[in-house]
């Protein structure tokens, strides 16, 4: 009992210390990191709003975003002049937020935003950038947000080729590249062609100007691959724009903090209605 | 060092906890930032591997260890529990520590450099296969990306996080092994 009583206590204390530590630690993992996040937001406020020295960078993406949207709206309005029942889609309220810190792993092509959901956004809200798309929200807490870029691997998106209209899907390469799948075994697709969402994208809106085709496999299998660069120069951004999904997300019988099976779902919701009927022209 | 001779051992217990604690912190933070000269080809460096490291060199592999648990843990939260860091950094630490550098090496710098460079290499590679055993558990799904790519990435980010945080490693170590050698000596004085 004595040799009990004397080792406790010395070390009452550090056990003690042990156990919060961990509790914090664990705590932390639960609830995302949460508060990490407000800190950091709330450090970083004084030095958020300082110009951009990657000006000419950001011009030169936005010109080519244009250039880019425009060839989508010609070949959409061609489109449009033989499909009558078009419905347009009416703008939602965007919110502009600053990018506050870049993701906090090598693994994970993430990035944070300066404004949560006590100015409304959601997750699973789109975002989007001067050159177009960047990703989409996957949590929030007060004031940030968690984005996951079109440059991870997880992030799946469902693409089309904009001359042509041949479909396939997105996958992340990192850096400002991504990998085109298509659905079809003969695309028609060749190097300089413009990407864009498609129309069958649960997850974002149609039309949204994704990249460029840089090179084009025709050899692989199961299905031709593409290599994409991305429009949007993601590691220059300094402010992007939060679009609410006008999709309804998935139903969740309870609330997922497990990123992993939140992106799964989407993901099948995003492929699924590609999956079954091969949408090839 | 008189001030925090007079204090009683409880206020300099929870001051010492509360500079541990805030070193992390300001790690975290630190993370999320990309400063110049602190990136390259994208990646910046592991700070919480830093911070391991730090702590486990002249600590016993057990305190490492758990060390690494915490600061994986609150990684974890930061950006996916799937795969988890725990792992790679309660590794880390344990490793660090079983090394026993002090009792060979007196010299601080460049060891504890030498150190965080092997141990990022370390670290990522346990993150790769674990990316590996999940991507043959699923292969149904494509959601995952394939071998030649996680083992591809891991090559690239393994080698520049490693000369990253090995070059931003004494920016931490020094003034931390500074502070915890001044507790210890106050501690050894008064015992």
């Amino acid at each position: 009992m004595y040799i009990f009583r004397r080792w406790w206590d010395r070390h009452a204390l550090t056990l003690g210390l042990a156990c919060l530590a961990l509790s914090t630690a664990w705590l932390l993992r639960q609830t995302q990191s949460a508060v990490v996040l407000e800190l950091y937001q709330r450090l970083t406020l004084p030095f958020q709003a300082a110009g951009s020295p990657q000006a000419a960078i950001l011009a030169n993406a936005q010109v080519e975003e244009l250039q880019q949207r425009l060839t989508e709206l010609k070949n959409q309005n061609y489109q449009l002049q033989k499909l009558l029942d078009y419905k347009a889609v009416q703008p939602a309220t965007a919110i502009v937020a600053p990018i506050v810190g870049r993701s906090a792993d090598h693994w994970w092509q993430q990035v944070t935003l300066g404004r949560g959901s006590q100015q409304g956004i959601k997750v699973g809200a789109v975002v989007s950038g001067t050159g177009g798309v960047v990703g989409r929200v996957v949590q929030v807490t007060p004031n940030t947000s968690r984005v996951l870029l079109v440059s991870d691997p997880t992030s799946q998106v469902g693409v089309t080729i904009s001359r042509s209209r041949h479909m396939g899907y997105l996958r992340g390469l990192s850096g400002n590249r991504a990998i085109m799948e298509f659905f079809d075994k003969v695309p028609d697709v060749r190097p300089g062609d413009v990407v864009s969402t498609s129309s069958f994208s649960q997850l974002f809106p149609p039309g949204l100007a994704v990249g460029k085709i840089e090179s084009v496999d025709f050899g692989k299998s199961p299905a031709p691959e593409a290599v994409i660069e991305l429009s949007a120069p993601l590691s220059y951004l300094e402010w992007v724009v939060v679009t609410p999904s006008t999709t309804t997300p998935p139903p969740q019988s309870e609330p997922q903090l497990d990123l992993q099976s939140d992106l799964q779902s989407d993901l099948q919701t995003d492929l699924i209605p590609f999956a079954p009927t091969g949408l090839t022209p | 060092m008189t001030a925090l001779l007079l204090w009683s051992p409880y206020v300099r217990q929870l001051v010492n906890w509360s500079v541990t604690a805030g070193s992390v912190l300001l790690c975290l933070f630190v993370l999320h930032s990309r400063f110049p000269g602190m990136e390259l080809l994208g990646v910046g460096p592991n700070w919480p591997l830093i911070w391991v490291v730090a702590w486990s060199v002249k600590r016993s592999p057990w305190q490492g260890a758990f060390a690494g648990l915490v600061l994986g843990l609150i990684q974890d939260g930061l950006t996916s529990p799937d795969p988890t860091h725990t792992l790679s950094l309660a590794l880390v630490g344990m490793l660090t520590a079983l090394l026993q550098k002090q009792r060979y090496v007196q010299e601080d710098f460049i060891s504890v450099a030498l150190i965080v460079f092997g141990m990022a290499v370390l670290a990522e590679t346990v993150i790769a296969v674990q990316f590996s055993l999940q991507s043959s558990h699923l292969m149904a799904q494509s959601t995952y990306r394939s071998l030649a790519e996680i083992w591809g990435y891991h090559q690239r980010i393994a080698l520049s996080s490693a000369i990253l945080s090995s070059l931003w490693a004494p920016v931490l170590y020094y003034p931390l092994n500074r502070w915890w050698q001044l507790i210890n000596n106050i501690e050894q004085m008064q015992t």
